[in-house]
């Protein structure tokens, strides 16, 4: 999509993604949320963000790293990720959004709609209302941090969007997600 | 269009024949077929035609009428011996009902097709072969174009006769299809012949659910950039639409004024009753967490539905009346996609197994009687019986892509529905059979 500029980084990311994610998650069952690339992410999600103004001002390439960023999301909002058949948000779906509240607190003429989205296991009427819950799980996280809720709307797309098409968990683990799309 | 009434066929059976007889006959018949004595062994005769001309379009009505009596599996069918006539002289044919019974027939159909400047007429005759008894004569008109309609008409008198009970043809099947690249709804025959696309909205559109009289179309529609419960009036071409914030998803008809579906407006997911006009009727369900796909006892006294109160999804069913839930389904993790039998007595759900199986079970009401239909074959999904109980439409990804496939109630032939581009899914069978 609009990735033609971070393309290089991109692929350096999913190359690192594939790589950690392999040996990160060995069992065959749907535990493991692996995000794209959690170990280089570090330095971009300090809990404290959320009362630093300065968090925010995302200077491309710091920002489109880490966690909530992928090929299908290059910012300003990171995306959360969620276990299988799960609305819980890890500490790392917490930390993005924080993330995610500081920068709206200063761009406050900015919407979000937040899509929730699921992988395609199980059927597809109940992952439709399981999106439904994936998205309000992330406003309302972002409430409870100040934000004005009519700054925020949901959708659920269930299994009908899918990001990445192909079979096996690393893919399904880059579809259950709260993907955040700006609305001005 | 089906332009044959009951009312003629049973005037023309009366003229005929004694009511005591014909009572006794049906009556006969209906308990044969019920003892479950298996299959009807059925000869059915080529039909004949006044001049050569016409020997297409009776070899056409030949397929249609095989074909379709073939479909429901109520039958064996067989070419009935080569000299099934006799006396073939003159005016008057008699049937060599010897022959028949010694191939095992116990009825013979067979008549004549012509095509008179456009009209066609189709003239069918049935015989119990052992008594020698002739069941039906009835004559069906049309023109060219509604062939199918004109044997579908003669099927479903014979199997009403033979049964006792109405048959699936002129019955409808709803489902998606993303052929085009966006998921529509899209509508078919019974047995698959006769596809016709209902929306072209270019967005998604998904979990179609006809009326039980067929005059309303429900379903999932995502043209407003979240998905909406769309009641689309046929006949009229209108839209009715809910109005209220959040989800509304997976339709489910109580009776031909009222459906059910999800709604989010009040935070949670629940399910209510939504009129034709879209006006809520009622809220059902007071549960926390996601309550879903509701399916309705043939009384509409009794919803069963999909609930994760527990954790996981699985069945429960509420009486409407009094309010009390009680669950349904206690083995499998992942329970989901109740369907209601007409009868009444049963529910057909899926069972998301481990890996990527799901698969098709039916049980009773009271939980008793639990039946696997579909194993090692995929994901087998979405389950709806025909109209008279007897089969059950679903989807299949055991040849790889999601297609609809059909089966007898009890899980035995299962084959693919219809061959159609892209993949098919959530078919919903209609209630009606006109």
């Amino acid at each position: 999509m609009k990735s033609k500029i971070n393309g290089i980084v991109i692929l350096a990311l999913m190359v690192t993604a594939g790589c950690s994610s392999r040996s990160a998650v060995t069992a065959p069952e749907a535990s493991g949320r692996q995000a794209p690339s959690p170990k280089i992410s570090s330095p971009v999600t300090p809990p404290e963000t959320v009362s630093l103004p300065t968090a925010s001002a995302p200077s491309s390439s710091a920002s489109l790293s880490g966690y909530g960023f992928d090929q299908w999301q290059n910012g300003p909002l990171g995306d959360v990720f969620y276990d299988f058949d799960s609305t819980v948000l890890s500490a790392e779906a917490q930390n993005q959004l924080k993330q995610n509240a500081a920068w709206l607190e200063n761009n406050s003429a900015n919407k979000a709609l937040i899509e929730g989205h699921c992988d395609s296991r199980g059927t597809s009427e109940y992952n439709m209302d399981l999106g439904e819950r994936r998205a309000s799980s992330a406003k309302e996280y972002l409430v409870r941090l100040g934000i004005a809720s009519s700054r925020l709307e949901t959708v659920s797309f269930g299994e009908e969007r899918p990001f990445d098409t192909g079979k096996g968990e690393d893919a399904w683990a880059k579809n259950r997600r709260a993907h955040f799309v700006m609305k001005k | 269009m089906q332009f044959f009434r009951y009312v003629v066929t049973a005037v023309m059976i009366f003229l005929c024949f004694p009511l005591s007889l014909f009572a006794a006959e049906r009556g006969e018949y209906i308990a044969i077929h019920k003892e479950g004595s298996g299959k009807i062994t059925l000869a059915l005769n080529k039909l004949d035609v006044p001049v050569k001309e016409e020997s297409r379009l009776a070899e056409r009505l030949d397929a249609i009428i095989h074909d379709g009596l073939d479909f429901t599996g109520l039958f064996t069918m067989i070419s009935p011996p080569i000299n099934v006539k006799t006396n073939n002289s003159g005016e008057k044919v008699v049937l060599n009902f010897g022959a028949l019974d010694s191939v095992g027939a116990a009825v013979y159909a067979g008549g004549a097709v012509s095509n008179t400047s456009g009209s066609i007429t189709l003239y069918m005759e049935v015989y119990d072969t052992s008594g020698a008894k002739l069941l039906l004569n009835k004559t069906y008109n049309g023109n060219p174009q509604q062939l199918r309609a004109i044997g579908y008409a003669f099927c479903a008198d014979l199997i009403e006769l033979l049964t006792g009970k109405k048959s699936i043809f002129g019955s409808k099947i709803v489902f998606v299809s993303n052929k085009t690249g966006f998921k529509e709804i899209y509508e078919c025959d019974f047995d698959g012949h006769e596809l016709r696309q209902l929306t072209n909205s270019h967005s998604i559109s998904l979990t179609p659910a006809l009326s039980p009289d067929g005059r309303y179309l429900a379903y999932t529609d995502f043209s407003s950039g979240r998905p909406a419960l769309y009641i689309r009036d046929l006949s009229e071409g209108k839209i009715s639409t809910i109005g209220k914030s959040g989800i509304s998803i997976d339709p489910g008809w109580r009776n031909s004024r009222e459906v059910a579906t999800t709604l989010s407006f009040e935070g949670d997911q629940e399910i209510y009753l939504i009129k034709t006009d879209g006006s809520i009727s009622r809220r059902l369900t007071f549960s926390k967490g996601i309550d879903l796909s509701p399916s309705f006892s043939p009384d509409g006294n009794k919803m069963a539905y999909v609930s994760d109160r527990n954790g996981l999804p699985q069945i429960f069913i509420e009486d409407l009346p009094s309010g009390q839930v009680s669950r349904l389904t206690f083995s499998g993790r992942y329970n989901t996609q109740p369907s209601w039998s007409p009868a009444g007595d049963k529910i057909a759900y899926t069972t998301w197994e481990s890996g990527s199986e799901i698969n098709i079970f039916v049980t009773g009401i009271d939980g008793s009687g639990l039946k696997q239909l579909t194993e090692k074959s995929g994901e087998n999904e979405s389950p709806s019986w025909s109209p008279d109980g007897r089969m059950i439409v679903f989807t299949s990804s055991r040849q790889g892509s999601k297609k609809l496939y059909i089966m007898q109630s009890t899980g035995e032939n299962q084959r693919p529905l219809l061959q159609s581009e892209g993949e098919q899914m959530q078919p919903s069978w209609s209630k009606f059979c006109q």
